[in-house]
């Protein structure tokens, strides 16, 4: 199945490690990575989205609209990325007048939205088109002792009448790639609170991920499992930040799961980019058979 | 308090009605459903997303946009959009209130700094050659070059395409 990726600007830009995972292991699942020029930021659905709404819609569109030219389904590999466009997408097919408004913005630049394109986080795309089976037979090696705290992230989920993911409750998702891969999940009591970064505050983003650690910590978890690389840098980074802080070390790997799958599909720690995180894998790769 | 008059500013909720997804804040019937999902709200005490529709509704707007408002400690989690019986879609009416603030200039500084980056350079992360040097060891494509012509010609003003 050939698909485009939306990469964005945070895993290219700051965690390319993940993008090297992403490349890595889709090819496994039979997906072919179709490269299209002329994407921008999404844009980013906190900052850009708070300074202006008009502005972020129009450069959302626009991306849109070179993704439908390329003729293929899209896929994001950013939770963020996924709510912008996806949001986009909603309030251009729930008001004619505003995609009319935003199309007379893309004439300018000899571009259009029709609202045709299918566009979905790589994790649900898989689901839904490949198949988890497909998942399941591309593993070669055991990752049944490890034990991922699930960590869902808001916005792969919510809101769900314009996500069309899961339930946004009682999610499953990530436990069944997650199975599919061949590793245990662990339910955290956290496991559906805000990683606090779209918070603009110092204190209260650090508070929350402590609250979701101390819940990973006592649910005994292996590392943290996830899909977003912003709450990526929360986590990672975070507990670097919570250790000096407020000295409490969690010490707790973050793997974003594609990193995992590839590690059960024979991948290296390079091969998927485990090595350039600050928290770093050991005990999880110890437990790899 | 009881003899004190309840005065709403109606000239300020026209102004949110105005902003793509402000309008939505009319339809708030203050049940309180955003509340008990709102991480913001369980992990400050200054920060209600009900309490923030009230103040809507009264058209507060020194309390919502001026400069100490509470708005910017939403964590953008989308809980109370998902929860909402009444289709407020509050984090979206909070972000309308956050472009209001922006305009009238009272937003912090980090949120006019951070979403300049895309207008100019078309991303919203700094490229640095520490990433360039990283993408390189790790075997991964040069980066895109940003189509910034595009961006700008898009994002420019003019009469034709602006309906605000």
């Amino acid at each position: 199945m050939k698909v485009i990726p939306f990469w964005g600007c945070m895993m290219p830009l700051k965690y390319p490690q993940i993008e090297l995972a992403i490349r890595n292991t889709l090819p496994r699942l039979g997906i072919e990575l179709v490269e299209v020029d002329g994407f921008t930021c999404c844009p980013d659905p906190i900052y850009f989205k708070a300074r202006d709404k008009m502005k972020w819609l129009t450069i959302a569109a626009r991306n849109l609209a070179v993704a439908e030219e390329a003729g293929h389904d899209v896929i994001t590999m950013c939770s963020g990325c996924i709510s912008t466009l996806k949001e986009a997408q909603y309030l251009l097919a729930e008001n004619k007048g505003l995609m009319e408004d935003i199309n007379k913005r893309l004439k300018k630049v000899n571009r259009e939205y029709h609202g045709t394109v299918n566009i979905e986080h790589a994790m649900v795309m898989i689901r839904d088109k490949i198949g988890l089976d497909v998942v399941k037979k591309s593993v070669k090696k055991s990752l049944e002792k490890v034990r991922v705290g699930i960590h869902y992230g808001c916005h792969i989920l919510k809101p769900s009448q314009i996500m069309h993911v899961d339930d946004a409750d009682y999610p499953n998702l990530l436990e069944d790639f997650i199975r599919a891969a061949g590793a245990t999940p662990v339910a955290q009591k956290e496991e559906l609170l805000c990683c606090g970064k779209g918070c603009m505050d110092d204190e209260m983003p650090l508070d929350m991920t402590e609250a979701i650690f101390t819940a990973i910590e006592a649910s005994g978890a292996d590392c943290m499992g996830l899909i977003c690389p912003t709450c990526f840098s929360s986590f990672d980074l975070g507990q670097l930040i919570i250790a000096r802080k407020r000295g409490k070390n969690f010490n707790i790997p973050v793997i974003y799961l594609f990193q995992l799958l590839g590690l059960a599909q024979g991948l290296s720690v390079e091969e998927v980019g485990l090595h350039k995180h600050r928290i770093k894998a050991d005990k999880v790769l110890e437990k790899i058979v | 308090m009881a003899k004190d008059k309840v005065v709403v500013d109606f000239r300020f909720r026209d102004k949110l009605n105005k902003v793509s997804g402000g309008e939505h804040h009319n339809y708030c019937y203050q049940c309180s459903a955003c509340v008990a999902v709102c991480p913001a709200a369980r992990f400050a005490e200054n920060f209600n997303p009900r309490t923030i529709l009230l103040k809507a509704l009264l058209g507060m707007e020194e309390a919502l946009i001026g400069k100490d408002s509470p708005i910017w400690l939403c964590t953008n989690c989308y809980s109370c959009y998902e929860r909402c019986p009444q289709d407020v879609r509050p984090i979206e009416v909070i972000i309308s209130l956050k472009n209001m603030a922006v305009e009238k200039g009272t937003a912090p500084p980090n949120v006019t700094k951070l979403s300049e980056n895309i207008g100019k350079t078309g991303v919203s992360v700094m490229v640095t050659p520490a990433v360039n040097r990283m993408r390189q060891e790790l075997g991964l494509p040069e980066l895109k070059s940003m189509p910034l012509d595009e961006l700008k010609k898009i994002l420019e003003e003019d009469s034709t395409a602006e309906q605000e």
